[in-house]
């Protein structure tokens, strides 16, 4: 099944007179189940790509459905609701709440979808735990190491069940081990059959996606399949 | 209600985790305003009240009876006066007689005949120096010489005004004797009748009713002024419980005693201008607060704007997980009803619980007052309720201002 479907997707910026082309028509396609790496130079579109397919920015042309729902002209309150619902986020600095411990952090989506106090906490701590972050459930984001942040958003990734994952260069910020680490855990949770969407410029951490997605200067200029890697569908 | 508890936990979590000395500064600056609001206009009408107080207290009573306009003095007097001491709630009453005469000073060294005689016209009042003195504690405001004895004869009390060594203060407003002190002798003429006094004391007091008035004993005044029928022409009455006037003045209302007097508690015995004056004084002091009022909610406004504009990121990346803008919102506007009832609390503690308690015992010296803190809890309360509402539109706009952009644009740092 096709979770992602864009065609023909342009986003141009406008600003004063200067007109900046950052997606000339692209097309792509994501399976449930796949792991899918967004390569690319620097300037190449790879993240705001990512940022029109994980429904944070509307395309300025093109048809983008995802979960079999046309998204591109989404009001804003539905796509919040959308990507709620459907999608989990890993940014590039984490991107924690700084007032939230670690276990309220993950809680955050789950209380927005009503899930009771002690249910979600409990969610929460069993999630931390999966992601290797047993006993830190009460840390601030301030008292965790680079490493331990990103596993606290890849946990409030993925405590909600959402049927796409979008990493924005989860490693970035990181050491190799710890990106390393965060590799893994990402590759672990596709093995269970998670869909996951990765924008990232290191080679080293594609080894777990079936598939890698070249872009250069706002189009997809190759797809690679890695026939190691099966796809979980 | 899940909105909410987000909302909820967010706010929360940004005023625990939020920097000491940044939240006592806002508690502070909403403190002020909410003292703003109550004192200016509190002491500009406890300077009327402490008027009023010091009126009630030294000359009127809680309880006034005068005469009908259709008589000319209170009728069956003493059967007033009988009545009133069968009530409980009486403690003391002091019966007055009024009149009216001119005082002259200095006759004895007069050499000029034919030049202007040392005279002023006064207000006479008659009384009985004990009941009058438990009424209206008269003698605490004699400045020179010594209260009234009961049983002497031929003295008499001036009040401060008459004279030009304490009226010359405020210019030539009053008509003045001179240079009378404690022992020196004044005539006093009542139509025909000319009596001379030896000056007992001079009185001063905040209450002008007392500094431009003369006091002799009653059994002079009506020998001075002809009043054969021991008709008074004011009682001023004392309550063991001065906010029980009203149901007293009722009482002697049903007993008929209307008839002989006009019976009016103190506050409708109040003259209408020092309603209107106390009405104004507390519109102004709104009005003044209500400036502090438009400061602190910019204030809070900046406060929570900066917070939010320095947490756009982060409110753009809790966008983009899903967490409604209206949860993010209330997570701002909880923190400014948290400032605003901290704030509030102080303030109201620091107005009831300090300043009012100590401007009662130490009250501030105007010429015409002893000026005290007045706050009403209900004047409060509508106070508080404003400073509340406007606090939460400060605390809100910033929010909505912030979590309207774009969510993408919030998380990059685009404008």
């Amino acid at each position: 099944m096709k979770l992602i479907k864009a065609k023909d997707i342009y986003r141009t910026f406008i600003t004063g007179d200067l007109e900046t082309h950052v997606l000339k028509g692209v097309d792509i396609e994501v399976e449930e189940g796949e792991f899918v790496a967004i390569m690319g130079k620097s300037g190449a579109g790879k993240s705001t790509l990512m940022y029109q397919l994980s429904v944070l920015d509307h395309p300025t042309s093109g048809n983008l459905t995802v979960d079999n729902i046309d998204v591109s002209q989404l009001p804003e309150s539905e796509q919040t609701e959308f990507r709620l619902n459907t999608l989990g986020y890993i940014f590039q600095d984490y991107a924690l709440a700084p007032d939230l411990d670690a276990s309220e952090n993950v809680m955050l989506p789950l209380l927005m979808k009503g899930e009771d106090w002690d249910k979600a906490r409990e969610k929460a701590v069993q999630m931390l735990e999966s992601v290797g972050l047993k006993n830190k459930e009460e840390n601030l984001p301030a008292q965790l190491s680079g490493g331990e942040q990103q596993r606290v958003a890849v946990a409030r990734a993925i405590v909600g069940s959402p049927k796409i994952i979008f990493a924005d260069e989860p490693t970035a910020n990181l050491d190799s081990i710890s990106g390393q680490a965060i590799i893994d855990l990402l590759g672990k949770l596709n093995e269970r059959g998670q869909t996951i969407v990765i924008v990232t410029h290191e080679e080293e951490y594609t080894k777990y996606c079936n598939r890698i997605v070249r872009m250069e200067d706002g189009l997809i200029v190759k797809e690679e399949i890695n026939r190691k890697i099966k796809s979980k569908k | 209600m899940r909105t909410f508890r987000i909302g909820l936990l967010l706010g929360l979590r940004q005023i625990q985790r939020a920097s000491v000395w940044t939240t006592l500064l806002i508690i502070s600056v909403m403190m002020l305003t909410f003292l703003n609001l109550i004192a200016v206009s509190g002491v500009l009408v406890g300077l009327i009240a402490g008027a009023e107080n010091a009126v009630r207290e030294n000359s009127l009573g809680d309880v006034v009876i005068s005469t009908r306009s259709d008589e000319d003095h209170i009728l069956n007097t003493q059967a007033i006066v009988r009545e009133l001491d069968t009530y409980t709630e009486v403690t003391t009453r002091s019966v007055r007689y009024l009149g009216s005469g001119e005082l002259e000073a200095n006759y004895k060294e007069r050499r000029d005949l034919q030049g202007d005689a040392d005279v002023t016209n006064v207000k006479v009042t008659g009384i009985d120096p004990i009941s009058e003195n438990n009424t209206s504690n008269l003698s605490e405001y004699v400045v020179e010489g010594s209260y009234l004895s009961p049983d002497e004869e031929g003295m008499i009390l001036i009040g401060a005004y008459y004279l030009s060594q304490y009226a010359e203060l405020y210019g030539d407003i009053f008509e003045t004797v001179e240079d009378v002190h404690p022992g020196d002798t004044v005539r006093l003429t009542a139509g025909d009748i000319q009596k001379e006094f030896t000056v007992k004391g001079i009185l001063q007091s905040k209450v002008d009713d007392v500094n431009l008035n003369t006091y002799i004993s009653e059994r002079e005044f009506r020998r001075l002024f002809g009043r054969i029928d021991q008709n008074a022409d004011l009682i001023a009455v004392k309550l063991v419980d001065p906010t029980t006037n009203q149901s007293v003045k009722d009482s002697l209302v049903q007993s008929g005693l209307d008839r002989f007097a006009k019976i009016q508690t103190f506050e409708e015995g109040t003259p209408k201008f020092l309603a209107d004056i106390k009405k104004t004084f507390n519109l102004l002091g709104t009005f003044i607060g209500s400036i502090g009022l438009v400061v602190a909610s910019i204030t809070i406004f900046i406060i929570i704007f900066i917070n939010a504009l320095s947490r756009r990121r982060n409110i753009g990346i809790l966008k983009g997980i899903g967490i409604s803008e209206r949860a993010i919102e209330i997570a701002y506007v909880l923190q400014a009803i948290f400032y605003a009832l901290a704030g509030s609390a102080l303030g109201a503690f620091l107005t009831y619980g300090v300043l009012i308690p100590y401007f009662d015992v130490n009250p501030i010296q105007f010429p015409f007052s002893e000026g005290i803190l007045v706050a009403e809890p209900l004047s409060t309360f509508y106070k508080f309720i404003t400073l509340f509402f406007t606090t939460l539109i400060a605390g809100f706009l910033p929010a909505w201002l912030i979590t309207r952009q774009n969510t993408l644009n919030s998380i990059l740092g685009r404008k």
